[in-house]
């Protein structure tokens, strides 16, 4: 039977490191493979994937006096529509691995096929609208989350919340009429998705009456947090691979 | 429980690629905007949106309570009509709190025999809640800047509530890649053929 004794969880907070850090497996894993400290990789994440992220946060640059409006709308709706693109990146690339790992067996394994299908269309769908304004994919390093069934479940819980809350954020703020529908049709996909697995990992998949929207520097601290976007020098060194996890 | 498989593969590997299909076309962010915007949003036309939406929500919540008064439900299902059940009526007291001496009463309905069994109960929460949520969606690009964050934070609950229920009635939690919104129109014509809204 499902354990029921989390049933009742409220909006609490899921994307924290410590929910993310199961077992401490981030930070085992920055460790083993840099032989650093979390400080010392904190350092050295703010130049590679922090550089990407902060840009990302970064308020659009004013607009000129004569430039207002439409165009001022454009730019904004663009830097949106690349923020979005960044979080399914993100969980494109995690759906993916587990999967390439074979990871994940029956219903859990289905709901990776399923949902990282969905992903990969919808970065296939920013990156057409965006076009050549769109961002480049970063490359990813989950640090063995997507080789172990439980820790994998409570991550994807993590990143679908954490996608639901972005998208209810900026959402409503995109000016344009077709982007914004096609929004709010992403976002009540990957609300869906955030209750599919959160059910797989026992817990209620809507906990509460209204879902709580997060504003963009706290999303990407949260991303950031998880120390999940690498830099592509550093992937070709580190990249997931099954055995041996820890080369030391 | 989730139990492992209750959902064919071939209805998964179906749903992701129609899914994954409609978007790659272009449809859904590329395309034309489907014939869901009203005129250009303002205060009564967010009075009209939430008055539409009330209407569902109110179906919705009396849905719930019958069905958890019968008391005929068993195990998880029984628990996902005690939570949506509230979520609903939150729903419906924040929208008649927006529209506050507009907002119509609640209308009467009749369920028949929706309630009375797990299966029947699920089968029609499935339907309720696409509707609901196709209605959202569609409704939602209607309103002004501050009531569209508002019912944002209502459509991806909606949307929880949806791929709950599919999945408790054995289907696929999320069929599609992007979730299509309904119009008006088409809510009104699904609601009508339930006859679960009482005449007068």
């Amino acid at each position: 039977m499902r354990r029921r004794d989390d049933m009742h969880d409220g909006p609490e907070l899921e994307l924290q490191l410590a929910e993310l850090d199961a077992d401490d497996a981030l930070a085992e894993g920055i460790e083993s493979v840099w032989g650093d400290s979390r400080a010392d990789f904190l350092a050295k994440a703010a130049v590679g994937s922090g550089a990407l992220l902060a840009a990302l946060a970064a308020p659009a640059a004013p607009a000129l006096a004569k430039d207002k409006g439409k165009a001022k709308g454009k730019r904004q709706d663009r830097s949106i529509l690349n923020y979005a693109l960044l979080l399914e990146y993100l969980q494109a690339d995690f759906y993916t691995e587990a999967e390439r790992l074979k990871t994940l067996k029956n219903e859990s394994a289905r709901q990776a096929r399923v949902v990282g299908a969905h992903e990969r269309a919808h970065v296939k769908a920013l990156k057409g609208v965006l076009g050549g304004d769109a961002i480049k994919r970063p490359s990813f390093n989950f640090h063995g989350v997507t080789e172990r069934p439980q820790a994998f479940r409570r991550t994807a819980v993590a990143l679908e919340d954490l996608s639901v809350a972005a998208y209810a954020g900026q959402g409503p703020r995109i000016q344009s009429r077709p982007y914004l529908v096609a929004a709010l049709g992403i976002l009540s996909v990957e609300a869906r998705h955030a209750s599919w697995i959160r059910r797989l990992a026992g817990k209620t998949p809507a906990a509460s009456a209204f879902d709580e929207p997060r504003p963009k520097p706290e999303v990407i601290r949260l991303v950031q947090a998880t120390h999940f976007v690498s830099t592509p020098r550093k992937r070709a060194r580190t990249s997931s691979k099954r055995s041996p996890r820890y080369t030391g | 429980m989730a139990g492992d498989g209750g959902i064919t593969r071939k209805t998964f590997v179906r749903g992701g690629a129609l899914g994954a299909g409609a978007l790659a076309a272009g449809g859904a962010l590329a395309g034309g905007l489907p014939d869901l915007a009203a005129s250009a949003p303002s205060a009564s036309q967010d009075e009209a949106t939430f008055a539409y939406l009330l209407e569902l929500e109110d179906l919705q919540a009396a849905f719930y309570a019958e069905a958890v008064k019968r008391g005929a439900l068993t195990g998880e299902t029984k628990e996902y009509a005690r939570i949506v059940g509230q979520h609903e009526q939150e729903h419906v007291a924040y929208v008649r709190k927006v529209l506050g001496a507009q907002a119509k009463p609640a209308k009467d309905f009749d369920f028949g025999d929706t309630t009375t069994s797990d299966e029947r109960f699920l089968a029609t929460a499935v339907e309720i809640e696409e509707t609901g949520l196709g209605a959202y969606t569609g409704a939602a690009i209607n309103l002004t800047r501050g009531k569209l964050a508002a019912a944002t934070r209502i459509v991806s609950v909606e949307a929880r509530h949806t791929a709950w229920a599919r999945d408790l009635a054995d289907k696929n939690p999320a069929p599609v890649a992007s979730d299509k919104p309904a119009t008006e129109r088409e809510v009104r014509a699904t609601v009508a053929k339930t006859s679960f809204v009482k005449d007068g």
